[in-house]
């Protein structure tokens, strides 16, 4: 059997492997996979490891010294969704390494940027 | 994170470098996990600990990654040496290994890694457990990155060091306080190799869990299966792990073993909601049609961000009784 072109090729392998995919789907629609839950886990985590950051005694200070209400935005970071909290925290682990080590203005002014690019917070206006 | 290790090659500005770095450590370093640990009376471990029967890889060249990779498998168990490992996780042209891959390459052979907590106190607590701990470390300074990873083999508090397996030295003695400096600037990354059914020192359960789910992609589901018992006899009422051993259990055609895993969870965790919803499924399946329909009512009343899936469920299930 000779196929006149590759996307013809492609298309004889792709209608039976997705007609299996589409059956398999169906079969287990019902079920909340494990790896749906994982995916909260993770994003749940991450949320926590953030408020743990703003909740240290020195961040909140600097914060409100600068006229932040820490509570504020902590209410901000729960009503993140999943995808931005991965973005916010991602961004937090490429901090320069041990922002524990930083100092505190400098580790709150890295969170209030941060928390900017994601649109929490709009305390450096954009150029 | 995309940062890559390797060794410091010898040339002749080392001892400019370690001028410059003699200068910088004698004023703006501090080491607090160290004067942390090191204060307390008693200690949190035992003062002095060496982990039996950890090998030693040699290092070749800027493959510090393959032979700290082959230093924790082995000391778990497997006949591994670094040489087959290089291809898996060496990358010629950064000199290099990343930290996914060592993690993965530890999946494919059977063991789970787990990254543990950044702090120095956890890591003496694993390698007192046993557990060799594989360490990310910066030689030399977040401009001039050194890159490398070693295995944290023992430790004596009594001396405040670690011993180390480190590049092409079997007995490396670190001092804590410059092992703390040169570990943050890895943001204190490590982790150990668990076999199956052995659990970490110290842990959180959802990591853990975290852990357990990237170990099925590929990995057989006995060996799955026995993470999650592992993890389940010590957090007994942890939900996640006992939704993922119960829909492990249903994946693998043990429905009876699942049924009861799901019954014994809604127990523990009465308002966790997807696991009504895949107990309502199974009992349907099963043929008790009744009571998945009840069950699949308390998904739907207890609602949460999948309410849309379980009132597909439900609905799906009223359709299948007769009129």
């Amino acid at each position: 059997m000779k196929y006149r072109s590759l996307k013809q090729f492609v298309c004889f392998l792709m209608v039976p492997l997705m007609m299996l995919a589409g059956v398999t789907a169906q079969t287990q629609a019902a079920m909340i996979s494990t790896d749906n839950i994982a995916a909260e886990v993770s994003s749940d985590l991450g949320r926590d490891e953030i408020k743990s950051l703003l909740d240290r005694q020195d961040v909140s200070e600097q914060l409100s010294a600068m006229g932040v209400n820490t509570a504020d935005v902590m209410d901000r970071v729960d009503a993140m969704s999943d995808a931005e909290i991965a973005q916010l925290h991602q961004q937090m682990e490429t901090l320069p390494a041990g922002a524990g080590a930083l100092g505190t203005i400098a580790l709150v002014l890295l969170i209030l940027i941060l928390l900017d690019v994601a649109g929490v917070t709009d305390i450096f206006p954009r150029v | 994170m995309p940062s890559v290790s390797h060794l410091i090659p010898t040339h002749a500005a080392l001892p400019r470098v370690f001028f410059v770095f003699c200068l910088l450590l004698t004023g703006c370093v501090s080491t607090p996990q160290t004067e942390q640990l090191l204060s307390r009376h008693p200690t949190p471990v035992p003062l002095i600990h060496h982990v039996e029967g950890v090998p030693f890889f040699p290092q070749e060249k800027y493959q510090c990654g393959p032979a700290a990779l082959a230093t924790v498998l082995s000391a778990s168990g497997l006949a591994v040496d670094s040489e087959e490992l290089v291809g898996q996780v060496y990358v010629p042209d950064k000199k290099g290994s990343f930290q996914v891959e060592l993690l993965a390459a530890a999946r494919t052979y059977g063991r789970i890694p787990y990254v543990i907590e950044p702090q120095l106190q956890v890591l003496l607590a694993e390698v007192e457990a046993d557990h060799p701990v594989l360490v990310m470390q910066n030689l030399g300074f977040s401009w001039y990155q050194v890159w490398h990873y070693a295995v944290v083999a023992g430790y004596d508090l009594t001396r405040a060091e670690l011993i180390l397996r480190s590049g092409k030295l079997r007995e490396r003695s670190t001092p804590l306080g410059v092992f703390e400096n040169t570990w943050r600037r890895s943001h204190y990354w490590g982790f150990i190799a668990l076999r199956p059914g052995e659990l970490p020192a110290r842990a959180d359960e959802r990591k853990y869990f975290l852990a357990l789910v990237d170990f099925a992609q590929v990995n057989p589901v006995a060996a799955v299966e026995k993470g999650y018992r592992a993890g389940l006899q010590r957090w007994p009422e942890s939900r996640v792990l006992g939704f993922g051993l119960a829909n492990l259990l249903y994946e693998k055609g043990d429905r009876q073993g699942a049924l009861s895993v799901f019954r014994k969870l809604i127990e523990t965790a009465p308002d966790y909601a997807p696991a009504y919803n895949n107990l309502a499924q199974l009992l349907a399946e099963l043929g008790a049609l009744d009571e998945a329909i009840a069950m699949a009512e308390r998904a739907v009343a207890l609602g949460g961000p999948r309410a849309a899936s379980y009132r597909e469920t439900l609905t799906s299930l009223q359709q299948q009784k007769p009129q």
